[in-house]
């Protein structure tokens, strides 16, 4: 007998309403605190405490933009609203894509769509409880750094108005929407309207509208050394859409600084009319998506079976070749890895994206530099060019190689088997992260080399520290990562964002900017000393030093991720 | 007697599933084509096919999850896709792969289930109680979901799937990872509840499973019916007295079986 059949009262029609989804979400997030607290305190205090540090690292950054635009009236009278001006405005355009990714992601693509749409669960709770997901998911990067952002402002402006703290939090929380709308109409137009591998032609697109878009904002930054002063007018006049009054960012802009100067009424009404965009277009977007949602969720599904199918590549293949100095096995790993980061226009297209951008900058070094690269500005760029590209670099380590290992999770019995030492397995993440970050980062170092003529001994210098760094950075990534791995998760983002991702990020933000001062001492001390060109003891001393660090944190992080590796159970 | 009284009520009463040359593709590709299916109520319908042939597109077409391209679908007698939450009322659907949320307790996630079908919570205690005796879940079901083995997820859900009493439960690959004792309490479970009038359209390539406690089998080979009927209809059509295993290879890849019988003779 099928259970209490006699006594079961039928279901009703009634459907269930956003606050029961809610509340089994806030049961979810209540375990998960109370695991987080009582399994792993120390973890949790960690986080917090790491949490704090990126958070106070921010204000203090903050706080000095802010004194060194407000030592000149002028420059702060221009500059401090462009800032915030930049600020909304380039949050508004990220959070509008970041929402639209993760719109995209948890609405279409996870197995808790499939199960509460075959219950009786209206589509419109299922997609409001998506959207406030979304809106917590996506703005959590806004908190970040939009509160040190206030306190600085705060702190910088003695005198800014009493109600200054609770409006400042009320034009981020009635902000954070308006981009959150856009993003989930985005992403229930791109599972409507396009199939898979027109995503992905979409993903290259914007990828280059994105780079066309900044060639044209590095241009437009430009400065032509013997007229500054028209540059300055021409860059503003330029950047003056960003002051627009349609601009939803103008709003809050002009509402914060009517709170900064006790124009309480000014800034409220300001905050109604962004309270009440932000609550139209909510309704508007949550209404559209969720009327048509089925049948966006159907194409969605539906598009997955269209695809073209792979050609079979033998097991090494050409892309084997890349890693001929590696033995068999260990070559088939790294092979597998690297036919994966190419089959994943997410991993490859960021990172084109991020150092064509770099490239971009540097082909425009020329404009900014002047004539003498050892003059000036000249010795300072390299430094600048160092820092950026291995900023740039740690930021891919920590987004794509820092999971490599947790994504194993699901074949640990087949990478297991293997006639391998967990020491091997590492080497061979190790080898296909190295090549693919020395591939792009050696390019960019030469070119930035070429671009400025430097003299050869200072070339060799910036590529060896790059190709340092790179063993460093990969070595810090793949070793933390088996350090502490996350083999259960197969989202490779939430993998990054997690604990053991956040450690990997401090650590190799630390021997950046380690190495970053070691660059910073060196040149410092030719410029001191007046060399144009040669290299002296001194300095081969401490690039040797810093080559030593780099190398030592990277060895020291895959052994103790290899020493780890080897005492968990497949 | 009682048996013909129950056929004449099946042919009377308006089908649990009723689906009517419906066709779905994915790009090229033909996933389910011009498929016309009627399951009554009161009966265990098995639905198989080797992969790839369209089961879990039909299913989830039926759950309302996709929508045909053609023709119509209808659960007892609520079209899905015009009046869908109505037929979801009336279904539960027990996906192959088992989802349940990580960071809740078996409990918290069947008192999730009762909510969202409005189940008064004396009831939801209750059956929730039956069902954790029944299935033997009491040892694991407040610890978090996530530190459960496939066979204790299985059973979490397929709990969550009877909890209101579905008139139609649909399930795909129901013993996957379930010991022993446990198949043994599903099959009895599913033929308890057609046997109290209720609907069970399962699939599964466990043939053995499907043989045992079926009451008709559908074979379906890239998007067709190919076979339906009753184990004596599926012999009769394949002219075999041999097992189901058999008979669905010989409908789904009747050149190897023919090699295959050839070899043998030859052996």
């Amino acid at each position: 007998m099928s259970p209490s059949s006699d006594t079961h009262s039928p279901p009703t029609l009634a459907p269930i309403g956003l606050a029961s989804l809610l509340r089994i979400k806030w049961v979810a997030i209540r375990n998960r605190l109370h695991q987080a607290i009582v399994n792993s305190p120390i973890k949790f205090l960690s986080t917090i405490v790491l949490l704090g540090v990126v958070w106070a690292g921010l204000y203090g950054l903050f706080m000095a933009v802010f004194i060194f635009l407000k030592q000149s009236r002028m420059e702060a009278a221009i500059a401090i609203p462009m800032v915030f001006s930049f600020f909304f405005v380039a949050m508004l355009v990220m959070l509008t894509i970041s929402n639209a990714i993760i719109a995209y992601t948890s609405l279409f693509a996870v197995e808790e769509a499939a199960y509460l749409l075959s219950a009786p669960v209206p589509a419109k709770a299922y997609v409001s409880l998506k959207y406030v997901e979304t809106l917590i998911f996506s703005s959590w990067s806004l908190v970040l750094l939009g509160l040190p952002l206030m306190f600085a402002m705060a702190s910088v402006n003695e005198g800014a108005g009493q109600y200054y703290h609770i409006f400042f939090i009320s034009f981020f929380i009635s902000f954070v929407p308006i981009p959150g709308a856009a993003g989930l109409v985005l992403a229930w137009v791109i599972a409507r309207f396009f199939d898979r591998n027109v995503r992905r032609r979409i993903i290259l697109v914007a990828s280059f509208l994105l780079v066309f878009a900044l060639v044209w904002a590095v241009q437009s930054m430009t400065v032509n050394e013997h007229k500054p002063n028209e540059w300055l007018t021409g860059f503003l006049l330029r950047l003056r859409f960003a002051q627009s009054t349609l601009l939803p960012s103008t709003w809050v802009v002009r509402g914060v600084e009517a709170a900064i100067d006790w124009r309480t009424s000014e800034a409220f009404a300001y905050l109604c009319v962004t309270v009440a965009n932000a609550l139209f277009l909510s309704w508007v977007a949550v209404a559209l998506v969720a009327k048509n949602f089925m049948s966006a969720f159907d194409h969605a599904l539906s598009s997955r079976g269209g695809e073209r199918s792979t050609p079979a590549a033998p097991a090494l293949g050409r892309a084997g070749k890349v890693f001929f100095y590696l033995p068999t096995h260990q070559r088939l790993i790294a092979t597998k890895d690297l036919r994966t980061f190419f089959r994943d226009p997410i991993q490859w297209t960021q990172l084109v994206v991020l150092f064509g951008l770099m490239g971009l900058y540097l082909m425009n070094i020329p404009r900014f530099s002047g004539a003498n690269p050892l003059e000036g500005w000249g010795m300072v760029i390299p430094f600048l060019n160092f820092g950026a590209i291995t900023f740039i670099l740690a930021t891919f380590t920590s987004r794509f190689v820092f999971p490599l290992v947790s994504l194993e999770g699901q074949q640990l019995w087949l990478i297991g088997m293997l006639p391998l030492s967990t020491w091997q397995i590492l080497i061979a993440k190790f080898a296909f992260a190295m090549t693919v970050s020395t591939f792009v980062t050696i390019s960019t170092t030469l070119l930035a080399v070429i671009m400025l003529k430097m003299p050869l001994s200072w070339a060799v210098l910036q590529v060896v520290m790059t190709l340092a760094t790179c063993v460093g950075l990969c070595g810090c990534a793949v070793g933390i990562g088996a350090r502490l791995p996350m083999f259960d998760q197969r989202n490779a983002a939430r993998i990054a964002n997690g604990f053991g991702g956040t450690v990997n990020l401090i650590a190799s933000v630390a021997l950046v900017l380690t190495l970053l001062f070691g660059m910073g001492a060196v040149g410092y001390h030719n410029r001191s000393m007046g060399f144009e060109g040669s290299l002296d003891g001194a300095t081969l001393l401490l690039a040797g030093a810093m080559v030593f660090v780099a190398v030592c944190a990277g060895w020291a992080a895959l052994a103790m991720g290899a020493r780890h590796l080897r005492r968990v159970e497949i | 007697m009682g048996l013909l009284i129950s056929q004449f009520v099946a042919a009377t009463m308006k089908p649990s599933i009723d689906i009517q040359s419906v066709h779905k593709s994915f790009g090229s590709k033909v996933a389910v084509r011009d498929l016309t299916l009627s399951v009554p109520p009161g009966e265990l319908f098995a639905f198989l096919g080797p992969n790839g042939a369209g089961k879990t597109t039909t299913i989830k077409m039926i759950c309302g999850l996709l929508h045909p391209q053609r023709g119509t679908i209808d659960v007892c007698g609520h079209r899905m896709g015009i009046n869908g939450l109505a037929g979801k009322a009336k279904l539960a659907y027990v996906p192959d792969q088992p989802f349940l949320y990580d960071k809740l307790t078996g409990r918290e996630f069947l008192s999730f289930v009762g909510e969202m079908y409005r189940i008064a919570s004396d009831v939801q205690h209750r059956v929730i109680n039956e069902l954790t005796e029944q299935l033997d879940m009491g040892d694991f079901l407040n610890n978090l979901t996530e530190t459960y083995s496939h066979g204790m997820k299985q059973k979490v859900v397929l709990s969550a799937a009877l909890l209101h009493d579905p008139e139609v439960l649909i399930i795909d690959e129901p013993m996957v990872g379930l010991d022993p004792r446990t198949v043994r309490v599903v099959k009895d479970l599913f033929r308890a509840r057609v046997r109290e009038g209720r609907t069970v359209f399962m699939s599964t390539h466990t043939l053995g499973v499907a043989e045992a406690v079926a009451d008709r089998i559908g074979i379906i080979n890239q998007g067709e019916v190919i076979a339906l009927g009753t184990m004596d209809d599926l012999r009769s059509q394949a002219a075999s007295e041999h097992s189901l295993e058999d008979i669905f290879l010989q409908l789904t890849h009747p050149e190897a079986e023919t090699d295959r019988g050839g070899l043998s003779e030859a052996g």
